[in-house]
């Protein structure tokens, strides 16, 4: 008897054989993948330049047994090559874990990467899916290796202590100038050409880089002629040293760096490195720094000191709003820099009488005056900066292309030289 | 079962959107920098414009285009010209296949795996390609509400980031380059052609018209918020950054602590993705049963995918290489049947309701 | 003339077994009679008040016709052939013989053992009625005609099963539900030939065209003011004897997302459960392959600091993520097929050797991770609150953990898209098994995912196809 054809039957056949070659798979498990147990979990990379090699150090995260929640250990592993992912290949040859880049969080680039082009040594994170853009970036004192062999008393993993003081929060307080890989790249591709990193220096803990905020100001004249350059700060900020044991692969991080006695340190951001078209071109100091953020982020709250009838006052910039606005007038070109804040009195000075801190929300003109000054000193001394080094920091060039685009040709290569600058500091008290 | 103009409508602003958001703004800004919209503007209103005559005449017939061509040139006549929108759907589905593949590969596995993990692409393809139009009409019903409520998310994760004067250079690219990025991307455009496929298999009925184009201007819309929103978030890098829907969502300061949550909306997202693929398959494979007289979708629809799979195996390597075939070539077959040969369609012999 | 002995000996040679019991008895004049019954089956005090005891009083020479007037039982009915005979006795009837006559008599004295009406397990109501079906047809149809008064309502009987000859009743509201349908229903009930029918499901898998689906095309009520509220929807419904589950048709996915108390409390509450059920469901379902998925091919997807903690876990395993996930799914499987079929006392011990001895155990032997547990603990739960769909579900855990431990993402993603595109197509009785999505049908959406107030619901169902659309008719400025 012929048999019916029945297509149910030869479906659910062909179920059957898909399921069959799909539970094979499932078992065996081998697409060549790499699962969590094979792959070394990265959370920052060091970059340095050693001759014409590049040496990265890779602070891995390196996962304990425990059922009890987490256990992981943080150790610091070496490899180099002539890119960054012949760099990552040799770790990945040494540990036999696939190192995998997505949590990345910090790029940290040591001081030997000055004198090679920007995009040379980042240009890896930039290809196809291997980091996330979100990654930040920082130029460290020293070497990149040194500075993740520390121990911070923050956190066990060194590069979220360092990621703290580059954070979000830390840059809208202005106490950093906090950058990822998208706004490094955004930037250096845009018509200004430049770009701008947080510079990370490392401190014992009790000591002061630069002396603190307020204390490095606190000399400072309202024309900005006496302004600390922010390279004379206290003790300890030499970081370049020790580390011993971050040249060999898989040493844990120990008590190197600027490290004191306890083993532990204390990072700091406040100056920030720049680049005009990939290239190194110095590094701001403190206040530079503090108008860099003041003008290129949203602050939330910064504190500004400034001297007033030879008495040192902090105060708290509260709602702080900046712009920068370029019109062309007659072929010269005109920067109108324009910030507004509400202030109040954090600290003084001078011996507190009660009647008188109930009326510290109105602060007297003469200070507003003063703080008015030092901003502006902190502006001038920026664009001075850019001015020098023909590294346009503020966008100004790029203004230039989009609103000005007949001026562009004519003004581009001097922009920085002939633009004529004004200023428009308010700055009020909170009530 | 058929198709209802209702779910035209939601293949209109779903499938549109959901098949530009990989390359297509990539290639945008690599052909014009900031003009990134206006190219896309002349493609979506040329394309509306055909759209919109398309559901016109549809109110003048009840014919189906097979019809059409068949009062028109005759049965053989009518099966040459379907014989000919079978090639141009199968071209239409090869890149996107490609394109498809390639998301894939880079987004959804963090190592590139082997291309093995891609053909079971194939068999959902070769399941959805032998159902007929009433089956594509009820998937676009499940498909509107996932895609409007993934990309609705998506665009909120992508504002954080958002540098809106990186638009600006738009008005400074000429308008050559504009107009000949918008020729060369063209053959992302194929939705006239859907209409044209589906005329006379859904009940029209007054205002049709209207809802069709605006769903298709609402689709376009989505687009055209997306590159701006693409554009703005990496402006001069804008160009390097591939699989655009992947990238947009990632500067969403709560992904810091949350996790890569956009991914999994990437996959829900993708679920849309492949219904919006597999619609060119779906009509290719119907064109390829009017034009032989083989009424069997599911033979043709196997036969058809395992000629695609072999193709994908072949050609896997050479994406660069048909990325360029089709933005250099083929372009010019695109205009021909997404714009020319439905807007002839009016010229066609019908007989008025 | 037949005589007595010669009736018995011909119903007996069918129904030979031991408990077909033969009650001879007399009238006070001599008229002999016989009660044929199956023991157990009737209830002996009515056999004796409504027949015995009356047929005392029948005459000798007493006609066919005369005796049925000393019958008082108001369940009573004429016989001729011995096969009916047969027939009734075994349905539980007692049929009473008359000397000298061929025909008999056929008396409705039913008590088959049974249970008392009570509320059922599985769909247990804080708000609303706490009646349940029982295994009884006869009081199911009355809990149902306790509800339903009105006239339209109509029950058809019918019989299946060579063997078990079980009734079958088709339950709809005439001039409601589509034409045709219930005769429908009853042929593709009817058409199948099998030997027993022990429970409704049996049933569920006649009314069907497509019995290798995964998904089910019959609705189910266990209570009789659901099965009533679908009823008056427009729905079949169909009552099986011997099962407390009822069936309804057309059947649609979203009815199994509703719950019962849905209708008692605020709309608002209402809306959130539904949504909670159907992000637990999809939970419970794709969890533990996203897990897996997470593990193998992108970990990505993991916050940074659970990545850490879950990194922890699993080092130092033994067994790769899938089949770590396979592994303790297999162990909850089969926990919950144990928990079921264990007797109650043996269930305590049962929880500890489970939940302890192998959950713990294994943790700390290191063969499975504890967030593998948790996944697994959270999955299972999720698909309980949808208990309906819990064999869809369950099967459907499987496939897609197969699918993400081998393909992946991609796997799953299409995995997903394939089931869209088989629903959409399915249908149960006219009824497209995922409206009211799709086809998106806007009007049935105030009761699908979110369940609109009463004002709102004044229409049937338009996926039903009813003939009469309006339900709720009041003061139109009323909202």
């Amino acid at each position: 008897m012929k048999r019916k054809f029945n297509p149910g039957t030869v479906l659910a056949v062909i179920y059957w054989l898909i399921f069959i070659a799909l539970a094979g798979l499932f078992f065996t498990n081998d697409f060549g993948l790499v699962d969590i147990h094979k792959t070394s979990i990265i959370t920052a990379i060091g970059i340095d330049m050693e001759e014409r090699e590049v040496q990265v150090t890779a602070e891995v995260a390196v996962p304990q047994p425990s059922q009890s929640g987490e256990n992981i250990k943080y150790t610091q592993v070496q490899g180099s090559g002539l890119t960054i992912a012949d760099a990552l290949n040799e770790i990945n040859a040494k540990t036999g874990f696939y190192p995998k880049l997505q949590f990345c969080k910090l790029i940290l680039v040591g001081e030997s990467c000055m004198d090679t082009e920007l995009f040379q040594v980042l240009g890896c994170f930039y290809r196809k899916n291997y980091s996330e853009l979100t990654a930040l970036v920082a130029m460290c004192e020293g070497k990149a290796s040194d500075m993740l062999a520390n121990k911070s008393g923050v956190s066990q993993m060194t590069s979220e202590a360092i990621r703290k003081v580059l954070s979000d929060e830390s840059e809208k307080s202005a106490n950093s100038s906090s950058a990822s890989l998208k706004k490094i790249a955004t930037s250096e591709y845009s018509y200004s050409h430049s770009c701008y990193m947080p510079y990370v220096q490392v401190s014992k803990p009790g000591t002061s880089q630069n002396g603190g905020n307020g204390d490095n100001v606190g000399g400072e004249s309202p024309d900005g002629s006496g302004g600390g350059n922010g390279e004379n700060g206290g003790g300890g900020g030499s970081s370049g040293g020790g580390a011993g044991e971050s040249g060999q692969s898989g040493s844990s991080g120990g008590d190197a760096g600027g490290a004191g006695q306890s083993g532990e340190v204390e990072f700091t951001a406040r100056k920030t490195a720049y680049f005009s078209r990939g290239d190194f071109k110095g590094i701001l100091d403190e206040q530079q720094s503090f108008a860099l953020d003041v003008l290129k982020s949203e602050l939330r709250v910064a504190v500004l000191p400034c001297n007033a009838d030879d008495i040192h006052y902090t105060l708290g910039l509260k709602s702080v709003k900046s712009k920068i606005k370029l019109s062309v007038e007659k072929s010269v070109p005109q920067v109108k820099i324009s910030v507004s804040a509400k202030a109040q009195i954090q600290g003084a000075r001078v011996k507190v009488e009660p009647k008188k801190v109930i009326r510290d929300d109105v602060i007297p003109s003469y200070v507003l005056d003063s703080a008015k000054k030092v901003l502006v000193s902190r502006v001038s001394s920026l664009l001075a900066a850019c001015r020098e080094s023909d590294c346009d920091l503020l966008g100004l060039k790029d203004q230039l292309y989009k609103f000005h685009r007949k001026n562009y040709d004519e003004l581009n290569a001097e922009l920085l030289t002939r633009a004529e600058v004004t200023y428009d500091v308010k700055i009020e008290s909170v009530t | 079962m058929r198709i209802s103009v209702r779910q035209i409508c939601f293949i209109m602003v779903a499938y549109t959107a959901a098949t530009k958001l990989l390359i297509y703004p990539t290639m945008l800004s690599w052909f014009c920098d900031g003009a990134i919209i206006f190219p896309a503007l002349i493609n979506f209103i040329v394309c509306g414009a055909v759209i919109w005559a398309l559901s016109f005449l549809c109110s003048k017939t009840d014919k189906t285009f097979f019809g059409l061509l068949q009062n028109t040139f005759g049965e053989i006549g009518a099966r040459i010209v379907y014989g000919f929108f079978a090639v141009f759907f199968l071209f239409a589905a090869l890149l996107p296949i490609f394109e498809q593949k390639q998301y894939v590969h880079n987004i959804f596995y963090d190592t590139v795996p082997p291309l093995g993990v891609f053909m079971p692409f194939f068999i959902f393809a070769a399941y959805a390609a032998s159902r007929k139009f009433g089956n594509i009409g009820r998937c676009a019903d499940i498909c509107l509400p996932i895609f409007a409520g993934t990309m609705f998310l998506l665009f909120i994760m992508a504002f954080s980031d958002v540098k809106a004067d990186d638009f600006l250079p738009m008005f400074s690219v000429p308008a050559t380059t504009i107009f000949s990025t918008a020729a060369r991307t063209a053959f992302n455009f194929v939705e006239p052609c859907w209409l044209l496929m589906f005329m006379g298999h859904f009940k029209y009925k007054k205002g049709d018209a209207a809802k069709i184009t605006l769903s298709y201007a609402a689709g376009a819309a989505i687009v055209i918020l997306f590159l701006a929103l693409f554009h703005g978030i990496y402006g001069p890098i804008a160009p390097s950054r591939t699989f655009a829907v992947a990238r947009i969502s990632l500067f969403f300061p709560a992904i810091e602590t949350m996790g890569r949550i956009d991914l999994i909306l990437l996959y829900v997202l993708e679920v849309v993705m492949l219904f919006a693929v597999v619609i060119n398959l779906q009509l290719a494979v119907h064109a390829i049963a009017k034009c032989s007289g083989f009424e069997n979708y599911v033979i043709i629809s196997l036969a058809t995918n395992a000629v695609f799979a072999i193709i994908l195996f072949i050609f896997d390597s050479r994406y660069n290489a048909i990325v360029t075939l089709y933005s250099q070539w083929l372009w010019i077959a695109f205009i021909v049947f997404t714009v020319l040969v439905p807007a002839l369609a009016w010229t066609l012999r019908r007989r008025t309701r | 003339m037949i005589t007595l002995e010669k009736q018995i000996d011909a119903v007996k040679s069918v129904l030979k077994s031991e408990d077909i019991l033969v009650f001879e008895f007399a009238s006070d004049e001599g008229k002999k009679f016989a009660a044929v019954y199956a023991d157990g089956l009737i209830d002996k005090n009515q056999l004796g008040e409504l027949v015995i005891k009356p047929l005392g009083a029948v005459k000798k020479n007493a006609k066919f016709k005369d005796i049925k007037l000393f019958l008082a039982s108001p369940e009573l009915k004429e016989g001729k052939k011995v096969a009916d005979a047969i027939k009734e006795i075994s349905a539980g009837n007692a049929v009473v013989l008359v000397d000298g006559e061929s025909d008999f008599f056929i008396v409705g004295v039913k008590m088959p053992p049974m249970r008392a009406v009570a509320e059922p397990p599985t769909q247990v109501a804080v708000h609303g009625p706490r009646e349940g079906f029982i295994e009884d047809i006869k009081i199911n149809l009355g809990l149902i005609r306790k509800r339903i008064k009105t006239d339209k309502l109509q029950v058809k009987t019918f019989t299946v099963g060579e063997k078990s000859q079980t009734a079958i009743s088709i339950v709809y509201i005439e001039g409601l539900c589509p034409k045709g349908l219930p005769e429908r229903v009853q042929n593709e009930i009817a058409e199948n030939k099998i030997d027993i029918i022990p429970d409704s499901s049996y049933v569920a898998q006649f009314m069907t065209k497509r019995p290798r689906s995964l998904f089910k095309r019959c609705g189910t009520a266990e209570k009789p003011d659901i099965f009533c509220a679908k009823v008056c929807e427009g729905r079949v419904g169909v009552v099986v004897d011997g099962s407390p589950i009822c069936l309804t048709v057309p059947y649609m996915l979203v009815e199994d997302f509703q719950s019962v108390e849905d209708y008692y409390i605020t709309s608002y509450r209402a809306t959130t459960l539904r949504v909670l059920r159907i992000i637990s469901l999809l939970i419970g379902i794709f969890l533990p392959a996203l897990y897996i998925t997470a593990q193998l091919f992108k970990i990505q997807i993991i916050p940074f600091q659970l990545l850490l903690k879950i990194s922890s876990s699993v080092a130092g395993l033994a067994l790769s993520p899938s089949v770590e996930m396979f592994l303790t799914l297999f162990v909850l499987e089969v926990l919950n097929e144990a928990s079921i079929r264990m007797p109650k006392y043996v269930g305590l011990a049962m929880s500890v050797v489970g939940a302890l001895v192998l959950g713990d155990t294994a943790v700390k032997a290191g063969i499975i991770s504890t967030p593998a547990i948790i996944i697994i603990a959270f999955s299972a739960i999720g698909l309980y609150t949808v208990p309906n769909v819990v064999e869809t579900t369950t099967t459907l855990r499987w496939m897609a953990l197969i699918i993400a431990g081998s393909v992946g993402p991609l796997g799953l993603v299409l995995f997903v898209a394939y089931l869209i595109c088989y629903i959409v197509s399915e249908q149960s009785y006219g009824a497209p098994l995922a409206a009211p999505f799709a086809p998106l049908i806007k009007s049935d959406l105030y009761d699908s995912l979110i369940k609109a107030n009463m004002y709102s619901l004044k229409k049937r169902p338009k996926t039903l196809r009813v003939r009469e659309k309006v339900r709720l008719k009041n003061d139109a400025n009323k909202r």
